[in-house]
């Protein structure tokens, strides 16, 4: 059995002139960065008190920063949880409950943080260098915890003094200061953690403007004001109700009827009717994450196993051939796809980098060009009779059926035949990871940085790299980055190993969806940025 | 009567025991790892393989089924493997949603269905009758979905009277429960209250052709005493099968009623489990249907001989 280094350096000088090709007439750069059809936030003047209702997509999972796995659960994290970094507007990570941005020593491999004094958690505990340890650690040895891979690099964490956390790092890893912008960064309580020990998702107690209240399993979380919260002269709403209403016809009622004031995910289906009424506004933002196609190269033995050749019924000229899959990525029209299946709302994408992200570069959003005709012409290098026969497992629900279709046709035009296998979600990714697909439509909700986004999917034997695609350039690249603390050098690396990406194409990505908030116009203040949450920190019903 | 109570005891454990099993295996067949759902967006192998070890998936059926029902037995269903939430208290909270909009729809369809079953009986062949059959037909054909959403956007968007979604509990507060639950028992009770009316008008024609009520009749007695006193009142033992059958029934297939107005009952919580293969869940989920329908059952069977002294003494229809 060739192993998957040897296979993919054969296929990569036939692979460098199709990237040539690329970079010349075969390719443009997508400006997904074009300003949003709306704002994403507003700073109407608000009024003191009140109860916000929040419609969220879907039911969050277990309120617990070191356990929680949904996107959903975020949103109510970030009412709640404060984070040692967060982000701005401009997707800049910014210093929360640190003081300051982290010190990363000379070799990068010791990070310094400071901790923000005067801070006290909803239960009175005030915070310190101790309680960051606490989290750290509880986030890395938790059985069952969610965060041991995004802190995978870190070695130890140590209290230098009341105000400083020293962690030390495996290997140089830039990337740490975005993942603790997110749920790896989220303090607890350590009096909370004691007493609740492994139930502290039924009753969290973090920093945070709001404090958990209740929640009511399927129906809803509620929060209040936190009295203890270092900024709560800021904080204008007494109480936050986020109420689950999984259907978007639903969700979009309750909006329209007043029974909700804040709408997570508006359908795309609904944001003419959201635009045309006088008493709701959209609030839009492009999302960090991407929708695509994962084609499976060499995921013979399952995921996180050492890539194999492919046996029947998977295997076939997409698996062994990038000119094949150069040629099926020319057939697809992103733009067509868009307005067809979303109504133009979400944006165009050939690569994992939202080109909102300070790490974004040309090359980084460059683009094979639609093109058919050229798609027939590297067929026929290939040396394939057409049409090739591929098959995509999707999910089930009926906007994936209508993108399956309208790829469907789109590909027929440069010479496959796409035949489509929607399976339930569950099951797909139970499938997928086994291997048993030759091509996966699935996307990612995206992380702030670049390498939340990519690391994972094409590294060799990287624990979410089902096409099993395996690249020694790829990698190296990727550990460059991670170790280069210039943000300038690391656009640039992102830049090449994007390239690279094109070239050997283990996944085709698609488009960027964008985060949708519909928002009562009785309510002021609430932002989302790119990363989707939705801020209410500084939210009120308008004065 | 003893026999009779013991038997029907015995035949529900049997029944208990043979349903637990099969929802235990038949939740085990479904495609989809329940450890992989778990995990979510971050999934890799080594969290997976922790979740399956943590939740017990990694060992025997045998090692499993018996773990849960020992544990079922001691009353601890178990924590949600979604939520964290104990599954105990999560289905104690849906499960007076669904019986409140249950019961809610029972009144409205027992009031339109033994009302227009009675109507249509005693004024056959007439303009009543094809009007109430008519009714009946349009109650059993529009799908719940497209008639719930038809009310939310009259009654909850363009006439703001009443609001759109959520739950107030009766005992909380009478008056937003019932301005809650109104929408939703209506959508739930017009199928319900077809299937009532069908069933009352052809018990009512039957026992009105019956020999006694032509001996109440000749005997002189007024027309409404014979309607409401004899003919109906031999009647209701057909609709008090029916209500009984489609209680259970209603319990647990609310589903598409508690998803359009966004009810925290438990068809939702069912559907949102199994979606999420959330096994202690769904596993909790079914025993409790499983123990109402049982119960919903025996308690019909008892209420006949109630109704029907017959059952009470005779044998023979045992």
């Amino acid at each position: 059995m060739p192993s998957r280094p040897t296979l993919i350096r054969a296929a990569a000088v036939p692979a460098l002139a199709a990237a040539l090709a690329l970079s010349g007439a075969g390719c443009s750069s997508i400006k997904s960065g074009a300003p949003a059809a709306g704002p994403s936030s507003d700073n109407r003047a608000v009024r003191n008190g009140g109860t916000l209702t929040v419609a969220l997509s879907a039911e969050p999972d277990k309120l617990d920063p070191t356990l929680a796995r949904t996107l959903v659960g975020r949103t109510v994290f970030n009412a709640i949880c404060e984070k040692l970094y967060d982000v701005d507007a401009k997707l800049n990570v910014v210093p929360q409950l640190a003081a300051a941005l982290p010190q990363f020593s000379s070799d990068g491999k010791t990070v310094t943080i400071k901790v923000r004094s005067g801070v006290k958690f909803a239960d009175g505990t005030p915070l310190d260098a101790a309680a960051v340890k606490a989290s750290l650690d509880r986030h890395m040895t938790l059985s069952g915890s969610a965060r041991k891979t995004e802190l995978s690099s870190v070695a130890s964490v140590s209290v230098t003094d009341p105000a400083t956390v020293s962690i030390a790092l495996k290997s140089p890893f830039v990337p740490l200061t975005a993942v603790l912008a997110d749920r790896s960064g989220m303090i607890m309580s350590p009096a909370a953690l004691k007493s609740a020990g492994a139930n502290f998702g039924t009753n969290p107690v973090c920093v945070g403007p709001f404090k958990f209240a209740t929640r009511v399993a399927q129906d809803r979380i509620e929060v209040v004001k936190d009295p203890n919260y270092y900024d709560a002269a800021k904080v204008h709403l007494d109480k936050v109700v986020y109420r689950i209403i999984a259907d978007a016809t639903t969700r979009f009622n309750n909006l329209r009827s007043g029974d909700a004031d804040v709408l997570d995910t508006v359908a795309t289906t609904d944001v003419e009717a959201l635009k045309s009424d006088p008493n709701l506004r959209l609030l839009t933002s492009d999302s960090l994450g991407y929708q695509g196609i994962t084609v499976n190269l060499g995921n013979a033995n399952g995921v996180g196993k050492p890539a194999g050749t492919l046996a029947a019924p998977y295997a076939g000229p997409l698996a062994t051939n990038a000119k094949v899959r150069q040629a099926f990525e020319r057939s697809i029209d992103r733009a067509a796809l868009n307005t067809v299946v979303f109504g133009g709302q979400f944006t165009p994408a050939c690569g994992p980098i939202s080109a909102a992200s300070p790490l974004s570069s040309d090359a980084a959003q460059a683009c094979p060009k639609h093109d058919p005709a050229a798609a027939k012409q590297l067929l026929a290098q290939a040396g394939v009779a057409t049409p090739v026969k591929v098959s995509m497992v999707q999910a089930n629900d009926p906007v994936e059926r209508r993108l399956g279709e309208a790829l469907q046709a789109q590909v027929k035009e440069g010479g496959f035949d796409l035949q489509l296998q929607p399976t339930e979600f569950s099951a797909s990714l139970d499938q997928t990871d086994a291997g048993k697909f030759q091509l996966y439509r699935i996307g990612w909700s995206g992380r702030i940085d670049p390498d939340g986004n990519i690391a994972s999917f094409v590294q060799t034997q990287g624990s979410q790299n089902i096409s099993g695609y395996s690249n020694p350039a790829v990698d190296d690249l990727l550990s460059q980055a991670r170790a280069a603390p210039d943000t300038a050098k690391r656009r640039d690396l992102y830049g090449q190993l994007i390239t690279k990406l094109h070239e050997d194409v283990p996944l085709m990505y698609l488009y960027r969806a964008k985060n949708l908030t519909g928002v009562s116009s009785k309510v002021a203040g609430v932002q989302v940025y790119g990363d989707g949450l939705i801020r209410l920190g500084a939210a009120g019903f308008a004065a | 009567m003893r026999r009779y109570l013991l038997r029907r005891l015995l035949e529900s454990v049997v029944t208990f025991v043979l349903v637990t099993i099969v929802v235990f295996l038949g939740v085990r067949a479904l495609p989809g790892d329940p450890a992989r759902t778990l995990a979510g967006e971050e999934s890799d192998p080594a969290t997976v393989a922790q979740i399956r070890h943590d939740y017990l998936l990694d060992r025997p059926l045998p090692v499993q089924y018996a773990r849960y029902v020992l544990k079922a037995l001691t009353g601890d269903l178990g924590r949600s493997a979604r939520t964290g939430l104990p599954v105990r208290s999560t289905i104690g909270h849906a499960l007076p949603v669904t019986l409140q909009l249950a019961m809610f729809a029972m009144v409205i369809a027992v009031l339109i269905g033994v009302g227009s079953g009675v109507v249509a009986a005693v004024r056959r062949r007439t303009a009543t009758e094809w009007a109430a059959n008519s009714v009946a037909l349009l109650g059993l054909s529009v799908p719940n979905f497209w008639f719930g959403l038809m009310l939310v956007l009259v009654f909850a968007i363009a006439f703001p009277i009443l609001p759109a979604s959520g739950f107030v509990s009766l005992f909380d507060d009478p008056v937003q429960s019932f301005r809650h639950l109104l929408l939703p028992a209506i959508v739930l009770g017009t199928a319900l209250a077809a299937v009532i009316m069908r069933q009352t008008r052809s018990a009512m024609l039957e026992a009105l052709s019956a020999d006694y009520v032509r001996t109440a009749r000749a005997k002189g007695l007024g027309g409404s005493r014979v309607v409401l006193g004899h003919a109906l009142r031999n009647s209701l033992i057909v609709v008090v099968t029916i209500v009984g059958l489609q209680l259970g029934v209603l319990i647990s297939g609310a589903v598409v009623t508690e998803q359009i107005f966004v009810l925290p009952g438990f068809g939702k919580l069912t559907l949102d489990a199994v979606f999420t293969r959330d096994y202690p869940m769904i596993q909790g989920v079914v025993l409790v249907t499983t123990t109402a329908y049982i119960g919903i059952n025996l308690f019909v069977d008892l209420l006949y001989s109630v109704i029907d002294p017959r059952i009470r003494v005779g044998g023979a229809v045992l």
